[in-house]
């Protein structure tokens, strides 16, 4: 009795934690589908509207801007990795660019918002600085505030990102793997191919979803971007939804944080079944 | 120099230019009255000044939403240690299952973006407990659990790279008692990986703005945003201090962090 | 077809530090040659400059009479085993094997054919479907043993691989790699900084120190008549004593006055050192001449044989001696009368 008692009481230890989970994360997780999925006086049900027309453009761009920035950044990353590693007889390259990335990758929000605004907006130094050699970017209709402006600020965390993912593993590529590849007569290429593409495709794949996950759920630098008025998902959520102000749309804003969630579930579950086939060996 | 080695000097000057220049441009922004349409080789040094600085700071609608800051950072970094490190500790000694659960969990609000939680918060709240909305601190569980991802896992390397079981052992064998062992024995050789999860719960609250934003609350990031208009120069400025501080938060983190490893 | 592998004079530097200093080494066919030496004294470069990985600055080196240098790694048709995680680990046994048979496309029916003997030979059937994980260390070894072999290589260069497993399966695949390179017959390179499993497993043991090499020979040869001093210290245990040499040939402790021979030594002269094996000590008949007296001081027993240190009396020398347990039969404090079989010891200067 005594004993098994004790070992009940054992996991009231962990109620403060559970409890807290429940009541800050999940109740108001449900909050959001309750609330998306209560029928109010519109014909068309919240969650339908939520994906119909301007709302259905802004999802698809904020998932635009997200695989398009991840992509990008997935690439620059990576090359920057490959490139320290490549470079590893100069010590303090390897410290300076894993330390400034885990700063950048952490960058986010209104200062980073206000950096790419001196930098590439209007006025900004490097607009000036390329147009003193031809590169006429205003021009040419870049604006900071514009999807491929957007991307470029995104870039300023992605890059960093990818490559603080990516060193591990390359770091954990054995330099015996390519010797013996190359003594069993594999080129440069069918190392590449055969052994270190395979052997990193876990943290490849991995990292590209957090990178997708990161700008989608961003917010921060698009808002002070764009002065508040911009398409992505995450804004629109606010017009409707912000403060304590009922704009009569509020099932609405639910829908569209509900389908945010649906989104990144979708994507968590479909990129852990692809790294799960890839690291079968690891298991 | 191999002509591969010259490539991939280029992609590392190539994107160290990207880093640097949006920071460089920000600087120059804030600390010199010069337009960029005015700017030329021989006033590229002059008129450099740290006033719109100062005015900032003594600004009072600054002040008092540099002090929410700080104090909802300080209050979430205490929050998450006292929420984490006992359970966490507890379910490393006895239970395997339980340590999965937390780790699992601990992954959720990475599923769950700031916006759609923010929300969710407010409409659940809103009738059962207003105050929680009303009170900027009721923003605090909030933020523990946007950075709980990264905390959790600094706490979970510093454990795992613990022999929990003998220190405790050793500890009890030699007549401390469990309070004891807790306070001079788990904590201390937890340090690191304690400093650590404080700092990145410093940098998520210092940065964080969704959650602010939509619960209307004038954090520091808000008070930037909104300055911008009136007052830019000074608000880019308290930005650069904001990216300097959190770099510094990072590093420090990453400092400790790999005495944890080692 | 294996050829013989063959270092003529080869010269390596990295920065100012000589990895290897005109070194010389010949692998004929079917025999297995160990580099033996200590950390740093070029053992895995000769191994690296062989493969490819590194490019001698100075010499050449053959496969049969062709010079390999112009050929990149990939060209030279070498199997390589090195001493942890060559394994490609994300691979099963089975492709692990079929590896280097994918990279030259030899077709599946031949590779399937090959995989199978190979599994046969390192007695590996039937763990086909195994990732490296799942094997223990000494399983792994054998298929990168097998996975090296399976390119049916020109020579085959081992790196420490025994380096990494437990005393027990070290033995296992130490017999292992004896037998299939018996039985294929390959010309073997074999690189260690562990004596014991040099003198167990090779035709011939080079050793090595600072790049150079110091004796090449048949085990019992460098362990018997070791050629240098380095050779003798670092080949099994050696009394290392302080003699003063009298005449050629003639020699005594210093401090004490019996004289015992050794091999005559041209240019040595006065204080000298005298290396001599402990089983070349051992207790005095009634007919030896030339005895010394001294105390055992401590006796390792070793089943059949026995290890004592004697202190000789009147100085502070102290010999080791080692002899089969019967031999050796008295107690720590004895006082005891012992002779040395110097007609092996090598004699050197006192700086060396």
């Amino acid at each position: 009795m005594a004993g098994s008692f004790k070992s009940r009481a054992r996991h009231f230890i962990y109620l403060p934690y559970l409890i807290f989970l429940s009541v800050f994360l999940v109740w108001p997780g449900i909050y959001v589908f309750r609330a998306a999925f209560e029928k109010n006086s519109a014909e068309r049900h919240p969650m339908v509207e939520a994906v119909t027309g301007q709302y259905r453009a802004s999802f698809i761009y904020s998932l635009e801007l997200s695989a398009v920035s991840a992509a990008i950044g997935l690439f620059i990353g990576s090359l920057v990795a490959i490139a320290i590693v490549r470079l590893e007889n100069v010590r303090v390259l390897r410290s300076l660019v894993v330390g400034y990335s885990s700063v950048a990758a952490n960058m986010g929000g209104i200062p980073l918002a206000f950096a790419f605004l001196s930098a590439f907006g209007m006025q900004g130094l490097a607009t000036r600085l390329l147009r003193e050699i031809n590169i006429d970017l205003i021009g040419w209709g870049f604006r900071i505030t514009d999807f491929w402006g957007i991307v470029l600020v995104y870039l300023y965390f992605q890059i960093p990102l990818m490559t603080l993912i990516l060193v591990p593993a390359i770091d954990g590529l054995r330099r015996t793997w390519h010797e013996v590849a190359q003594s069993l007569g594999a080129t440069a290429n069918q190392y590449w191919r055969f052994v270190a593409l395979p052997i990193l495709t876990p943290a490849l794949l991995g990292g590209f979803l957090l990178l997708i996950a990161n700008a989608f759920a961003a917010y921060a630098t698009a808002f002070a971007l764009s002065s508040g008025g911009s398409r992505l998902v995450p804004v629109q959520i606010r017009f409707f939804l912000q403060g304590e102000t009922i704009t009569g749309k509020t099932n609405l804003g639910y829908a569209m944080a509900a389908w945010m969630v649906l989104l990144t579930l979708v994507l968590v579950i479909g990129f852990q079944t692809l790294v799960r086939r890839s690291e079968r060996w690891r298991q | 120099m191999k002509p591969g080695r010259l490539a991939w000097w280029l992609v590392i000057w190539v994107v160290g230019l990207f880093y640097l220049i949006p920071m460089l441009s920000m600087t120059r922004f804030a600390f010199q009255r010069i337009p960029v349409i005015k700017l030329s080789f021989n006033n590229v040094f002059s008129k450099w000044t740290i006033e719109p600085l100062l005015t900032t700071f003594s600004d009072s609608g600054f002040r008092s939403s540099a002090m929410l800051s700080i104090w909802l950072a300080i209050a979430t970094a205490v929050l998450t240690l006292l929420l984490l490190v006992p359970t966490m500790t507890i379910a490393h000694l006895r239970s395997p299952r339980m340590r999965r659960v937390i780790e699992i969990s601990a992954v959720l609000p990475f599923v769950v973006p700031a916006i759609a939680l923010v929300v969710g918060f407010a409409g659940a709240f809103r009738d059962t407990i207003p105050q929680l909305i009303r009170s900027p601190f009721g923003m605090v569980p909030l933020y523990v659990i946007t950075a709980l991802p990264f905390t959790h896992r600094t706490l979970e390397n510093g454990l795992a790279s613990l022999d929990l079981r003998t220190l405790i052992d050793a500890s009890r064998s030699l007549g401390a008692s469990w309070i004891r062992t807790v306070l001079f024995v788990i904590v201390p050789n937890m340090r690191a990986s304690i400093a650590t999860a404080s700092f990145l719960a410093l940098t998520v609250v210092l940065g964080e703005f969704t959650i602010a934003s939509l619960l209307l609350k004038n954090t520091l990031p808000l008070y930037l945003a909104y300055a911008q208009g009136q007052n830019p120069q000074g608000s880019f400025a308290v930005g650069l201090v904001l990216v300097v501080l959190s770099a510094g938060f990072v590093t420090a983190a990453n400092r400790f962090g790999k005495r944890v490893v080692s | 077809m294996s050829g013989n592998l063959s270092f003529n004079d080869v010269t390596k530097k990295f920065g100012t530090t000589i990895a290897l200093d005109s070194f010389s080494v010949h692998v004929n066919e079917g025999e297995l040659v160990t580099l033996l030496g200590p950390s740093g004294c070029g053992k895995s470069t000769a191994l690296r400059v062989a493969a490819g990985f590194e490019a001698p600055d100075i010499g050449d080196v053959r496969l049969g009479t062709n010079s390999v240098l112009g050929l990149p790694a990939n060209k030279r048709g070498l199997g390589i085993v090195f001493q942890n995680y060559s394994l490609f680990p994300h691979l099963t046994v089975l492709e692990n094997l079929e590896f280097g048979m994918r990279v030259r496309r030899v077709s599946k029916l031949r590779r399937s054919a090959r995989v199978a003997e190979l599994l046969d030979l390192v007695r590996l059937v039937g763990l086909a479907e195994r990732f490296p994980h799942q094997l223990s260390g000494g399983q792994q070894q054998r298929v990168a043993l097998a996975r090296a072999l399976a390119v049916e290589p020109q020579a085959l260069l081992l790196d420490e691989p025994l380096s990494a497993l437990d005393a027990t399966v070290r033995l296992e695949v130490r017999e292992e790699i004896r037998r299939i390179q018996r039985d294929s017959g390959i010309a073997t390179l074999f690189v260690t900084h562990d004596q014991e499993e040099a003198m167990a497993i090779s035709d011939q043991v080079c050793v090595m120190n600072s790049g150079k090499v110091e004796q090449v020979g048949a085990p019992k040869t460098i362990y018997r008549f070791p050629s240098t001093p380095f050779v003798a210290r670092f080949v099994g245990r050696v009394n290392d004593l302080e003699v003063e040499i009298l005449k050629p040939g003639v020699a005594r402790l210093v401090g004490h006055a019996q004289e015992f021979t050794v091999p005559a030594t041209s240019g040595i002269r006065g204080v000298a050192r005298v290396l001599l094996r402990p089983e070349d000590v051992r207790i005095a008949s009634q007919d030896d001449t030339g005895t010394l007296k001294g105390i055992v001081k401590t006796l390792h027993f070793g089943g059949a044989t026995t290890a004592a240190e004697i202190s000789v009396l009147g100085t502070d020398h102290v010999v080791r001696m080692s002899d089969s347990t019967r031999a050796i039969n008295c107690e720590v404090g004895d006082n005891i009368e012992f002779v040395f079989d110097t007609e092996r010891c090598l004699v050197t200067a006192a700086t060396h």
